[in-house]
């Protein structure tokens, strides 16, 4: 039996005066990729914001674990360090910061934590070209400020370049597939499929069943009302895509 | 009245010996900007030095400006004649020109008539030595007819971090026809030093110029350029950028006046404004009854990094002809929370995303700056 990578227990938390999680439990395991469905503000990417220490999104009770230490006491860096990595729902758009020397900036911050030495540029650049030719991502993109003027899918794309070079060893994936064409959908799920081990874990949070077809999960959450309110595997994501949420709405 | 050098004096003790009316709080020009510590600081007159300031990294004609005397003999460059003045080109009502020419240390008559192949470099360089100095240095540039120059001036000190000294800086700039010119300015004094200058720039037909100015250092800084577009297809950039901290006084002031139809200036503007710091930007673009079909544009930004910095704007747009194109904006605001979070979540140090963010958002200042050299030096300066 594998260890637990991420321990959620009784979350409570808040954004904006209002509770959005409540009683939330979780626990996901080494190798295991799980993913999360549910109405449009339930919380989900509030969930994952938490994950992340965004501020702004208070935990009011509960405990979190990432491997073991007490994540919450960490700040966001530091989560991101540890390997923690969110593809966002909406990336953010950077003017005046090109898309490599973030990536650098990223990248090097990361392995010195780990205690590894700068990343040669030439080194550098060379991986990051290869990686970003695999996710459909030109040189001249690469040029551009960070996400500014990317259409939807392009950001989408970029986020999962900057996932294929960071490594984490947890990936959140908060709509990863949303904007994307059904090639790109591939081509992501691919640089998911390709990060995929014994050793990392994964939450996919979608409202497509699409994704998942490419991406198998070991399990699959119902997130309403604050929590988890069914867990099923793969084929809970098809009965889903048929009746909807009504009967988990209702819960009470 | 010759001053002693081993004597002090009261600024505004000088000031009286010779009628000039410094500013008060009261005073419309100068109101934003906190004068007290300047004025009254007791100083003295800045003995001259052997020591140079370094320099930057490209190649160039330096002239040495040791405590505001010049260091060694003139140089000889081709096309340009250099010579010390005796007296001022214009009348001003500029409070401290007035006193730049009433007690000035040494002043520099530049005439170009050729096209530099080199940028001239005017090297500022304070040996405080504990002592609260002031120096008066003045520049009159002539550009001639179809001539192009490229001029630069630093500012930076040695040792005696603490002395409150005080550079007054006035250049006089003449651009005749078809004739460029690129100004470039560094202000790095001391964090406790006083730092004012003006720039009053008359230009002729088609004559151009280009402008940047970064400043970084001082207490109390006034940066002050004044333009007058004489000649039809005259042109201006003037472009600055400042990072300040502390309790730092930063002024940046621009008055251009478009006299004659066809003259174009442009002007962007960026500050980063940290600790109790209070920045002060005034813009001014007048544009004559007859001068049509001009183009006038102005964008002032900053960011505050705490919650006690302080920012004051004022722009003027005063326009009496028809037929042309003016915008002034300003905008001012704190970091993106939502650009650090996100930097932040992908493993960058607070610290460092603040940082590339700063760096990003100042770095289109100095995108117009013609000499890649200069811009590179700039944007290590920056950085750095
Ligand atoms: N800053 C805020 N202030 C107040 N309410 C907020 C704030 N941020 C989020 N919310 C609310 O929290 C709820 C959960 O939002 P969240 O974005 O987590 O939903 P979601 O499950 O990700 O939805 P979707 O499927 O549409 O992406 C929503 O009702 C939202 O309006
Ligand atoms: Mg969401």
């Amino acid at each position: 039996m594998s260890a637990p990578i991420l321990e959620i227990e009784d979350l409570c938390a808040e954004v904006g005066g209002k509770q959005i999680i409540k009683d939330f439990n979780l626990t996901i395991n080494e190798g295991e990729v799980h993913a999360i469905m549910g109405p449009n503000g339930a919380g989900k990417s509030t969930l994952s914001y938490v994950l992340c220490g965004k501020s702004g999104y208070k935990v009011t009770s509960g405990s979190v674990r990432f491997k073991g230490k007490d994540l919450l006491s960490m700040s966001t860096e530091e989560r991101a360090r540890e390997g923690i990595f969110l593809i966002m729902q909406y990336p953010v758009e950077i003017p005046g910061v090109p898309s490599t020397t973030f990536l650098k900036h990223a990248v090097n911050a990361v392995r010195q934590h780990q205690g590894l030495p700068e990343l040669d540029t030439m080194e550098f650049l060379k991986m990051v070209r290869e990686e970003g030719r695999k996710l459909g991502i030109d040189n001249e993109m690469l040029k551009r400020p960070i996400n500014v003027g990317f259409s939807g899918g392009e950001k989408k794309r970029m986020e999962a370049l900057e996932m294929t070079i960071l490594k984490p060893s947890f990936a959140i994936l908060d709509e990863a597939d949303s904007g994307l064409d059904i090639d790109a959908m591939k081509v992501v799920a691919d640089s998911v499929n390709a990060l995929r081990d014994n050793k990392r874990a994964m939450l996919i949070i979608t409202h497509f069943q699409r994704l998942l077809n490419y991406v198998e999960p070991d399990y699959v959450h119902i997130f309403a009302n604050g929590h988890i309110v069914k867990t099923g595997d793969k084929h809970l994501a098809v009965e889903l895509e048929q009746n909807g949420y009504a009967e988990y709405v209702k819960e009470n | 009245m010759p001053l002693l050098s081993d004597k002090t004096y009261l600024y505004t003790e000088l000031a009286q010996e010779k009628g000039v009316v410094l500013p008060t709080p009261k005073t419309e020009a100068w109101k934003y900007t906190r004068l007290r510590d300047l004025l009254n600081t007791e100083y003295q007159l800045c003995p001259s030095t052997d020591k140079t300031g370094s320099l930057p990294p490209f190649e160039a004609d330096v002239i040495h400006i040791g405590n505001g005397w010049v260091v060694g003999e003139l140089p000889r460059i081709e096309g340009v004649s250099l010579s010390f003045i005796t007296e001022t080109m214009e009348k001003t009502q500029h409070p401290f020109a007035l006193m730049n020419a009433a007690y000035l240390t040494q002043g520099l008559k530049i005439e170009i008539s050729g096209k530099l192949k080199r940028p001239l470099l005017l090297n500022y360089f304070v040996v405080p030595e504990d002592k609260n100095y002031f120096y008066h240095f003045r520049n009159q540039i002539i550009c001639h007819e179809n001539s192009s120059a490229e001029i630069i001036e630093q500012f930076t000190y040695e040792g005696a971090v603490k002395s409150c000294y005080f550079a007054n800086i006035v250049n006089e700039i003449r651009i005749e026809a078809n004739a460029k010119l690129h100004h470039y300015k560094y202000q790095n004094e001391a964090f406790k030093a006083n730092h004012i200058a003006l720039h009053k720039v008359a230009i002729s037909q088609s004559g151009e110029y280009e402008s940047f100015c970064l400043q970084k250092g001082a207490n109390i800084a006034r940066n002050e350029t004044e333009i007058a577009l004489n000649g039809e297809g005259a042109e201006a950039v003037v472009n600055a950028a400042y990072m300040m901290n502390g309790w730092a006084t930063l002024d940046t002031t621009t008055n251009i006046y478009h006299y004659v139809p066809h003259t174009k200036s442009s002007q962007l503007i960026k500050g980063v404004i940290g600790g109790t710091a209070h920045g002060v930007f005034q813009g001014r673009i007048h544009i004559a009854p007859n001068a049509i079909q001009t183009t006038g544009t102005q964008l002032h930004k900053a960011i505050l990094l705490s919650d006690e910095a302080e920012i004051d704007v004022k722009p003027e747009l005063e326009i009496f002809a028809d037929d042309v194109k003016c915008s002034h904006g300003a905008a001012s605001g704190e970091l993106d929370k939502e650009q650090l979070f996100y930097m932040r979540s992908r493993g960058i140090g607070e610290e460092e995303a603040k940082q590339i963010l700063i760096n990003a958002y100042l770095t289109d200042t100095i995108t117009q700056i013609s000499d890649e050299r200069v811009r590179e030096w700039f944007k290590i300066l920056i950085t750095g």
